[in-house]
């Protein structure tokens, strides 16, 4: 059952499978949990969601997940208060490199086991609130 | 102009204060069961604000509302309802019990956002002109914005006072920090300026300010109605009451190191109306007008820099600070950077000094200077097991009056070299860097990690010390990517036999992130400033 001292979470990821597997471990954690499946539904919703944390993959169709994240975290408001992490195989300096230069604030390595991403999750939401206070 | 009508089944007594908010608003109040038809049914609806928590309610009033092209906020109790709503797809959710503030911003939010159906294009591009049109550092209007909110006024008074403020050097504070750090800056000038204009005498007219998203900011000063725009002489007082103001908020929130980095040159320009020519380009004419005066001030300061530069050089007027390197663990002095600043005000940042000297071609000159007065520091200042760390350009590798047998203690030297300057011919440099080696020196890669390289470059080094890159320590606590890339840097010092030194520690956080990640050595203001260390003699004669 979500609990509803758990902030809200954006699952964003075009393969239908990997968000569904995501938003069903991260759920029956307590998490609410919202899912785009596309870099513009994820724009869509970030101002209505307001996560707490977002679960951004970077390879997708359109609009990639470091535009995306550029985007988000320009954002007026919600930008600073957001914490990005990237669903990627960064596993090059260059990559790494890359997603501080976009503003990202940490990263998950593709394939992910899914307690290594509830982990990430958890300290991302632990500096959120961390950083809100 | 009809009313708007904001429909609710809420209860809320904050509504009505935040509905006085919004011009020219109405509420309206119906039961929860209402609701949904009076949506469809009264016209005038402008937004609803649904409280109820009912799924089955939420929903049929989130569908009418959206099929009629209204927009609707949800007063959620608890985080259930605030999913539902996001998952119904309302504009905007707010949690109850909410102020008039909030209320009156979700509403206007919502209602920016319009509802007709296909909106997720919309908002996607909403998200994306948001930050188009204020800058989300700074919150500063951007150009196009403010020229729209200027047009009536300046049609209206016939004149407007361009001014352009041109930040120089802020670009190095990115070079050498980062981005986050020029961020940081960016948002401290602009609050500065702000606070500026709330108690400027100017303030009998209307002054606006935007920021270029780079490192300068345009203000309009259009004179209010019978009073002149103000004259060359009140600018002239206004711009150097604003730069120390500037500066002073700089300096205390950031050291005096970025403080003493930049520059303000201001330029202006006075445009007139002309009904003949587009109101824009007259307005663009006149920042481009401003943006040169500017930028004609700044040559002649920097001509006047680089005589400056003569004759420090010629006087031998640069000091050493020195910039204690300490052992992670025991915080013991480990060594000290030698950071040469000129004695003249102007040339008291080593970066602006360099700046200055490799625009006149001085740059082995002055480099001639400050390693010689930092040198004579092993012998007078510093105690016999401290290490001296010298920045060294590679250009200056190519400089013959620079040798091995410069220094007479090569095993307390250390020489930093930066990653940033592109190395053109590796195996004579490298060969360079062997005799030096054999002398005795230690090496340094300094600002490593800085680059999209990795370790690739730093191995073809072989340092002894590898400084990281300060934009990778700044809020490195808060930041995980920047922990691992850390972690990984470590753990090649380790396996190649060098030391990691962390530089730019300025918090107690970066400091505890840095340690736990097992970092050799540290350098930053959290544990000292940079010292003008004191000739021994000196100190024993105070200790008497």
């Amino acid at each position: 059952m979500p609990n509803a001292e758990l902030p809200p979470i954006l699952v964003v990821d075009d393969n239908h499978d990997n968000a569904e597997i995501i938003r069903q471990y991260l759920q029956t954690r307590g998490y609410p949990i919202t899912v785009a499946h596309s870099g513009d539904e994820a724009l869509a919703l970030f101002e209505t969601v307001r996560p707490a944390v977002v679960l951004l993959d970077v390879m997708m169709p359109g609009r990639d997940g470091w535009e995306v994240c550029r985007i988000m975290k320009q954002h007026p408001t919600l930008g600073r208060t957001t914490r990005v992490i990237m669903v990627t195989a960064l596993d090059e300096w260059q990559d790494k490199r890359e997603a501080l230069q976009i503003g990202a604030d940490d990263y998950v390595e593709k394939p992910f086991d899914l307690p290594t991403l509830a982990a990430t999750v958890q300290r991302n939401l632990a500096m959120q609130r961390a950083m809100a206070s | 102009m009809s009313e708007s009508i904001l429909l609710t089944d809420s209860d809320e007594t904050a509504l009505e204060p935040a509905v006085r908010q919004l011009d020219g608003w109405a509420i309206e109040r119906v039961t929860a069961g209402e609701l949904a038809n009076a949506v469809a049914a009264r016209p005038g609806v402008r937004a609803v604000v649904v409280a109820s928590s009912e799924p089955d309610v939420l929903r049929a009033v989130i569908e009418r509302a959206h099929s009629g092209g209204v927009p609707v906020v949800v007063a959620c109790a608890d985080d259930t309802a605030r999913r539902r709503a996001v998952e119904l797809k309302a504009e905007e959710w707010y949690r109850c019990p909410a102020d008039a503030n909030e209320i009156a911003q979700r509403i206007r939010a919502a209602v920016g956002r319009g509802s007709p159906p296909g909106i997720s294009e919309d908002r996607v591009e909403r998200v994306e002109y948001e930050q188009m049109l204020h800058d989300s550092l700074t919150g500063l209007p951007t150009l196009p914005v403010m020229i729209e909110r200027s047009r009536s006024l300046f049609k209206e008074r016939g004149e407007l006072v361009v001014l352009y403020l041109n930040f120089v050097r802020y670009s190095k504070i990115e070079e050498i920090y980062g981005w986050e750090k020029l961020d940081a800056v960016l948002e401290t000038t602009a609050a500065a300026v702000r606070e500026f204009l709330d108690d400027t005498a100017m303030s009998t007219s209307r002054l606006m300010v935007s920021f270029t998203n780079d490192d300068d900011f345009i203000f309009f000063h259009v004179p209010a109605t019978g009073v002149a725009a103000a004259s060359e002489n009140e600018i002239t007082d206004m711009v150097s009451r604003l730069q120390r103001h500037v500066a002073g908020r700089i300096e205390a929130q950031h050291g005096e190191d970025i403080a003493a980095l930049f520059d303000i040159y201001v330029g202006r320009a006075h445009v007139y109306y002309n009904p003949k020519i587009r109101l824009e380009r007259l307005i663009y004419r006149g920042i481009r007008e401003a943006a040169n005066a500017a930028r004609s001030i700044e040559e002649r300061e920097r001509g006047r820099r680089v005589a400056d530069l003569r004759s420090s050089l010629r006087d031998r007027a640069v000091y050493v600070d020195y910039h204690p390197i300490v052992v992670t663990d025991t915080q013991e002095i480990f060594g000290y950077e030698a950071l040469a600043r000129g004695v003249m005000r102007s040339l008291r940042s080593p970066e602006v000094m360099f700046d200055v000297a490799a625009e006149a071609d001085l740059v082995w000159e002055l480099s001639r200077l400050c390693r010689s007065r930092a040198i004579e520091g092993i012998e007078t200042r510093l105690q016999p097991n401290e290490l001296l760390f010298l920045n060294v350009d590679p250009h200056d590798f190519s400089d013959p009056a620079f040798n091995e047998d410069e220094v007479k203690y090569p095993e307390r030297v250390v020489i930093e070299i930066t990653e940033r300057t592109a190395i053109k011919d590796y195996p004579k440099f490298r060969e360079r860097l062997r005799i030096f080696r054999e002398r005795g020196f230690r090496f340094a890669v300094d600002d490593a990690g800085s680059g999209y390289a990795g370790l690739g470059s730093i191995a073809n080094l072989e340092p002894d010390f590898i400084k990281l890159d300060i934009s990778l320590i700044n809020a490195i606590d808060t930041n995980f990517i920047k922990q691992n890339l850390v972690e990984t840097m470590v753990r090649f010092a380790n396996d190649h036999g060098a030391m990691v030194i962390a530089e730019g520690v300025e918090r107690a956080e970066e400091f505890k992130t840095v340690k736990d990640l097992g970092v050799h050595l540290v350098q930053g203001f959290f544990l000292h400033r940079p010292l003008h260390l004191p000739l021994p003699a000196v100190v024993e004669t105070v200790r008497r």
